[in-house]
C-alpha cells in the first residue's frame, strides 16, 4: 500500500506577539498571537493593509526582530537571529550604491568564504535566472526599479537559502512594470523552487502569485484574519473567473478596499 | 546677427568669459580712476609684480619658495589631523563606549575658532614651524571627525540587515558597509578641513612668519605695496583651489560609484 508523504513544514510560527517599547515607556502592540505554518516549497503571501504588522512578522521570521513572545522553528529548530539559510528582499531593494551588480550578487557567498571562481560561477547562474546577464559591471543607481530589485532578487538567491522572504518587493515599482516583475516572480521560482513568504499590500499580486493567501487585520495589534488557499493553475489570469471570485470573496471579508 | 549674438549670450561658457573680463575690466577701471584711493592696483600691475617674484628673491626665497612654505605647511598639518580625525570619527561612531568618553571634551572644543589658538600656540611652540601646524591640525581636525562620524552614523539601518541576513559578522557589517558608506562623507570633510587649513595658515604667518604667502602678503602691507597684497590673495586663491582638485581627484579614484550619481544629476 502507499503512503503519501505528508507535506514537510518548513517554517512555523508559533503564538508569535510583539511588542516595540517606543521612547522608554510607549508601548506599540504590533502583533498579537500569530500562528501559521508555511510547507516546503510553498508559496504563502501575507496580506494586509499597511501598519497591520506583517513586515514586523516578516522580519521576525528572518531573525532580524526577536518576539516578545511565542517562537519560529525553521526546520523544527528555533530561529535564534538572522542567517543565510533565509534570504530577504527588501522594499527599498538595499543594494549596497558601492558596489556594481555582480559586487552585489557575491556578497553573500563572498561572506561564506566561497572562492572567486566559484562566485563568479553562481552570479553568472543567478543573473541568468533574473534575466540581467551582462549587467555585471553596472552600479545600481545606472538601473531601474524592475532592474535593482532583480539584483536583490538575484543576491538572496545566490546564497542558496531554503526559504525566501519577500517585504513588499515591487510596492516601489509603477503598474506596468510591477505586473511584468510578478510573472517574472512566477517564472523565477518555477525554475528554482523555494519556501517564498512574500509580503504585500496588493491583492491582485497575492491572488497572482500564491498557493496559500494569509490576510492580516486592518489595525494594530496584527492578527492573522483568514486564510485562502489558492487552487489555480500557473499562469493565472486576472481577468479569469475564478481569480475574480476569489478577488470578491476576500474584499467582502475583509471589509477593506485592498 | 542678432540670433548669431543671442546664441552666444545663451552658452554657458561664453557667459564664463564675458563674466570675468567684465571683473577684470571693473577692476582696471576702478583701480586707474583711483576710486579707492591708491591701494588698488590694476590687474596688470598685480600680474607684472607677480613675475617679478618669480625672479626676485624676497626674504631669501622667491614667489615658489614662498608658495611651497606655505603648502607644506597645510599639507603637514592636515594629513596629521586627518590620520587622527577620520578614525577617531570612525571609531566614535561604530562604539558607543569610546563616543561617551571621546564626545564631551570634543564638543568644548568644537565650537572655539581654531583661530582663537594663535597665541597658545606660539607660547608653546614659539614662532617656528610647529606652533603653525598645530594652528592647522586643530582647525583641520574637528571637520574630518565630525563628517566621518556623522557618514557612519546616517546610514540606513537595513544596510547592515543585509548583512546579517547572508550570514555576515559584526566585522563583516564594519568592513562591507560602515568604511564604504562613510567615505562620500568623509571626503567632503577632507575638502572642509583642506579650506580651513588654509585659512589657518594664513592667519598663521600674518601674525608671525618669515615666508608663505601670509608673509607676502603682511609684506604688501608694511610696504604700502597693494600690487603685492592682491598678488599674494590671488594666488593663496589659487594654490587653494589647486589642492582641493587634489582631493577631488582621488575622491572620484576610490569613489567610482559616487562619481556615476554625481554626473546623473548634471
Amino acid at each position: 500500500m502507499e503512503i503519501r508523504p505528508q507535506p514537510r513544514v518548513k517554517i512555523s510560527c508559533q503564538h508569535i506577539s510583539k511588542i516595540f517599547i517606543q521612547k522608554g515607556k510607549m508601548k506599540v502592540h504590533v502583533l498579537e498571537d500569530i500562528s501559521l505554518e508555511v510547507y516546503d516549497n510553498e508559496f504563502v503571501v501575507i496580506l494586509g493593509p499597511g501598519q497591520s504588522g506583517k513586515t514586523t512578522l516578516l522580519r521576525i521570521i528572518a531573525g532580524l526582530e526577536s518576539p516578545t513572545s511565542g517562537r519560529v522553528f525553521l526546520n523544527g529548530e528555533e530561529v535564534q537571529g538572522p542567517g543565510p539559510d533565509r534570504g530577504l528582499v527588501f522594499q527599498s531593494y538595499m543594494l549596497f550604491p558601492w558596489r556594481t551588480v555582480l559586487g552585489n550578487v557575491e556578497m553573500g557567498p563572498r561572506l561564506r568564504g566561497i572562492s572567486k571562481e566559484e562566485r563568479r560561477k553562481i552570479v553568472a547562474h543567478y543573473l541568468e535566472l533574473v534575466g540581467l546577464t551582462g549587467y555585471e559591471k553596472y552600479y545600481p543607481h545606472q538601473l531601474s526599479g524592475g532592474m535593482k530589485q532583480r539584483v536583490g532578487i538575484a543576491r538572496a538567491y545566490a546564497n542558496n537559502p531554503e526559504v525566501m522572504l519577500l517585504d513588499e518587493p515591487f510596492g516601489q515599482l509603477d503598474a506596468q512594470t510591477r505586473y511584468y516583475m510578478e510573472k517574472e516572480t512566477v517564472r523565477i521560482w518555477e525554475q528554482e523552487k523555494r519556501t517564498v513568504i512574500f509580503v504585500t499590500n496588493n491583492i491582485d499580486e497575492a491572488i497572482y502569485l500564491a498557493d496559500r493567501i494569509i490576510t492580516m487585520e486592518g489595525k494594530l495589534p496584527g492578527r492573522i484574519k483568514a486564510v485562502y488557499p489558492v487552487n489555480l493553475p500557473r499562469p493565472r489570469e486576472h481577468t479569469d473567473i475564478a481569480f475574480l471570485k476569489l478577488r470578491q470573496e476576500i474584499i467582502e471579508a475583509s471589509k477593506l478596499l485592498l | 546677427m542678432f540670433k548669431a549674438f543671442g546664441k552666444v549670450l545663451r552658452n554657458e561658457f561664453s557667459l564664463y568669459v564675458i563674466s570675468f573680463f567684465c571683473f577684470l575690466l571693473l577692476w582696471d577701471w576702478v583701480a586707474k580712476e583711483q576710486i579707492l584711493g591708491r591701494s588698488l592696483a590694476p590687474p596688470l600691475d598685480v600680474l607684472k609684480e607677480l613675475h617679478r617674484l618669480t625672479t626676485v628673491k624676497l626674504a631669501g626665497k622667491d614667489l615658489f619658495g614662498h608658495i611651497w612654505d606655505s603648502t607644506r605647511r597645510v599639507f603637514i598639518g592636515f594629513a596629521i589631523a586627518a590620520v587622527f580625525a577620520v578614525p577617531l570619527g570612525l571609531l566614535m561612531a561604530l562604539n558607543r563606549y569610546i563616543n561617551a568618553l571621546v564626545k564631551p571634551v570634543f564638543d568644548i572644543f568644537k565650537p572655539m575658532p581654531p583661530i582663537a589658538w594663535i597665541s597658545i600656540a606660539i607660547l608653546w611652540f614659539g614662532i617656528e614651524e610647529a606652533s603653525k601646524i598645530f594652528i592647522i591640525v586643530i582647525g583641520a581636525f574637528i571637520p574630518c571627525l565630525l563628517n566621518a562620524y556623522n557618514g557612519v552614523r546616517l546610514i540606513e539601518p537595513e544596510l547592515y540587515d543585509v548583512i546579517r541576513m547572508l550570514g555576515g559578522t559584526r566585522r563583516a557589517e564594519i568592513f562591507y558597509v560602515s568604511f564604504p558608506a562613510a567615505f562620500p562623507a568623509i571626503f567632503s570633510g577632507l575638502q572642509i578641513s583642506l579650506s580651513i587649513a588654509w585659512t589657518c595658515v594664513l592667519a598663521a604667518e600674518l601674525v608671525s612668519s618669515r615666508s608663505g604667502l601670509g608673509w607676502i602678503i603682511i609684506q604688501g602691507m608694511r610696504l604700502t605695496r597693494p600690487d603685492l597684497v592682491i598678488g599674494g590673495m590671488a594666488i593663496i586663491a589659487l594654490v587653494a583651489w589647486l589642492t582641493t582638485l587634489l582631493i577631488s581627484g582621488l575622491e572620484r579614484l576610490i569613489c567610482p560609484w559616487k562619481r556615476g550619481i554625481k554626473e546623473g544629476y548634471l
